[in-house]
């Protein structure tokens, strides 16, 4: 079995971040530092020595990362950027989740690979985790537009519960819209006619 | 010939940093001149250099506003993985600021100062003092930092260092850090001083933490700092949405050079929270063509290979260093401005 390799994981995401430093401690990795907006990278790179970081793409630290390479010379363990390798699918893959890693040079590609595809499948599981979430929410605050929108109508309106739901969904259908758009508009308008404005 | 007007993509992404030079995308789309050439552009706020040179590259962007160096860096496969890249527009000359901290800058001569006749240029002046400084006090060498290895604010903090007789690689310690966090990075010491395209230098120095100290416009006065970035492939795909960009963007800068209230007007959007939002709030217009930043956005939007000079020199060494070199037709291959006057042309035709 190869030697676990070191890596250091920059993830503002904690539970992202947990989730992939369980996924490549099951593989039999070793993650030395999980760090949140780290206030001086270049000193946790030369204190824990990785042989891998793997970075949240949006990382407002991945230009401290990518210059390691051009600025440190002397350094004995030089950081490469993993494209510098020549794995567009994986890079590709890699991008459209929104991780990339930097690597020690001259470390194997393809064990790199691994853990990028680790690294690569939790940060697509916890983005689907989150737009679910979003969607989620949407959906309440849908529920919760179309409530109000409905108590609104019933009073300007004069009408019972079913008609003002029956009006709503009307006004969806000619203008092509999704319900809980109506919902708002309606909210707006009647609010506004409440106020005086 | 009739030059067909409608652009064959309709909607694009364009990638920006929060930057002032940001300034023409940001014209054109809140002030209508995107939509006027039958464009939706979206722009999306990134977080690092190099993640906007990695999109671009992949096509999850269309375009994008770039340091000036980046599409030659990243068509010789010197930046990321290689990949042609043009810069058919410049979006802004100047605005480069060098900043020290309150300890290393108190006393030194101000660079907006005019220099007595015959004596040394402004920016000679500081950087000799610095040296003064750093060898008087010994102890380790003080921290610079600067946005990425290829910028012109890299080049130029090593050039103010080479005016001041001061070795970059040995007497300094030069670091790379996102433009927002150069001023915190000032205050709380863990840098000693920046080189940092606008508005952060000044706002830096309005909030306390550092001095301007020299300028880039004073050490490459009006070499191209930003540009439109597209890549070859996407340039060839999409010719007519090329040229509609192109038009756009001269357009907004037509419209910012016209009135003083144009300038505060863009002002106001790039204060808005999806663009440079807070960063701005201690300018009150976009014309900062004072001294010493001098910074341009509103006109000379046209790329040349000869006004990249300075920095392809500075790109050649570093080829040379490992035994190459630059092509000249690499240079005028990625700073052509055959897209650039093809569009203006067909305005005038």
């Amino acid at each position: 079995m190869p030697q676990p390799l070191k890596i250091l994981l920059v993830d503002d995401e904690i539970v992202r971040a947990a989730m992939v430093e369980e996924a490549l401690a099951q593989e039999g990795h070793e993650v030395v530092c999980r760090l949140q907006s780290p206030a001086s990278l270049n000193e946790m790179v030369a204190r824990h020595a990785p042989d891998v970081v793997i970075i949240d793409m949006e990382s407002p630290d991945r230009d401290t990362l990518d210059s390691m390479s051009l600025l440190n010379r002397e350094n004995p363990r030089p950081v490469v950027f993993f494209a510098d390798q020549h794995e567009p699918d994986t890079m590709q893959a890699a991008l459209e989740a929104g991780v990339s890693a930097y690597v020690v040079d001259g470390l194997v590609p393809s064990r790199v690979k691994a853990i990028l595809e680790v690294a690569i499948a939790r940060f697509a599981s916890f983005q689907s985790m989150r737009s679910e979430l979003d969607k989620a929410r949407g959906q309440l605050a849908d529920r919760k537009r179309i409530e109000r929108a409905k108590g609104l109508l019933m009073k300007h309106q004069d009408c019972d519960e079913e008609q003002a739901y029956r009006m709503l969904r009307k006004l969806a259908m000619d203008r092509g819209q999704r319900i809980g758009e109506v919902a708002a508009n309606v909210i707006d308008i009647l609010e506004r006619l409440e106020k005086g404005l | 010939m009739t030059a067909s007007r409608t652009a064959d993509l309709e909607r694009l992404t364009l990638g920006f940093i929060p930057l002032l030079d940001a300034a023409l995308p940001i014209i054109a789309r809140e002030g209508g001149f995107f939509a006027a050439e039958g464009l939706d552009v979206a722009l999306s706020r990134e977080n690092a250099w190099s993640t906007l040179r990695d999109k671009l590259a992949a096509g999850l962007l269309d375009g994008a506003h770039m340091l000036a160096p980046l599409p030659l860096a990243m068509s010789l496969g010197i930046s990321g993985a290689a990949c042609e890249t043009l810069a058919p527009l410049v979006l802004g000359r100047n605005g480069n600021t060098l900043v020290l901290s309150k300890r290393w800058s108190e006393g030194m001569p101000l660079p907006d100062a005019p220099a007595p006749e015959g004596s040394a240029t402004a920016p000679a002046v500081s950087a000799r003092d610095f040296a003064r400084r750093l060898r008087h006090r010994g102890g380790p060498p003080p921290c610079l930092a600067m946005v990425h290895p290829f910028s012109c604010q890299h080049y130029q903090l090593r050039e103010w260092l080479a005016l001041g007789g001061i070795d970059a690689d040995h007497e300094v310690k030069l670091v790379v850090l996102p433009p927002p966090r150069m001023a915190e990075a000032l205050e709380e010491g863990r840098i000693d001083g920046f080189c940092v395209g606008e508005p952060w230098g000044s706002l830096a120095q309005h909030r306390g933490g550092g001095r301007i100290v020299a300028s880039g416009a004073q050490l490459w006065p009006d070499h191209p700092e930003k540009v439109l970035g597209v890549t070859a492939t996407w340039a060839e795909r999409h010719p007519e949405t090329l040229a509609a960009l192109l038009r756009a963007l001269a357009g907004a800068a037509d419209w910012l050079a016209a009135s003083p209230e144009h300038a505060r007007q863009a002002r106001d959007w790039l204060a808005l929270p999806p663009y440079l939002d807070r960063a701005v709030s201690h300018l009150e217009t976009l014309a900062p063509g004072t001294e010493p930043i001098r910074q341009r956005l509103d006109g000379d939007l046209r790329p040349s290979a000869e006004a990249m000079a300075p920095m392809a020199n500075h790109i050649d060494q570093a080829l040379r260093a490992q035994g190459g070199r630059l092509a000249p037709e690499r240079l005028s291959a990625c700073y052509s401005p055959v897209h650039f006057d093809a569009t203006t042309h067909q305005d005038r035709a």
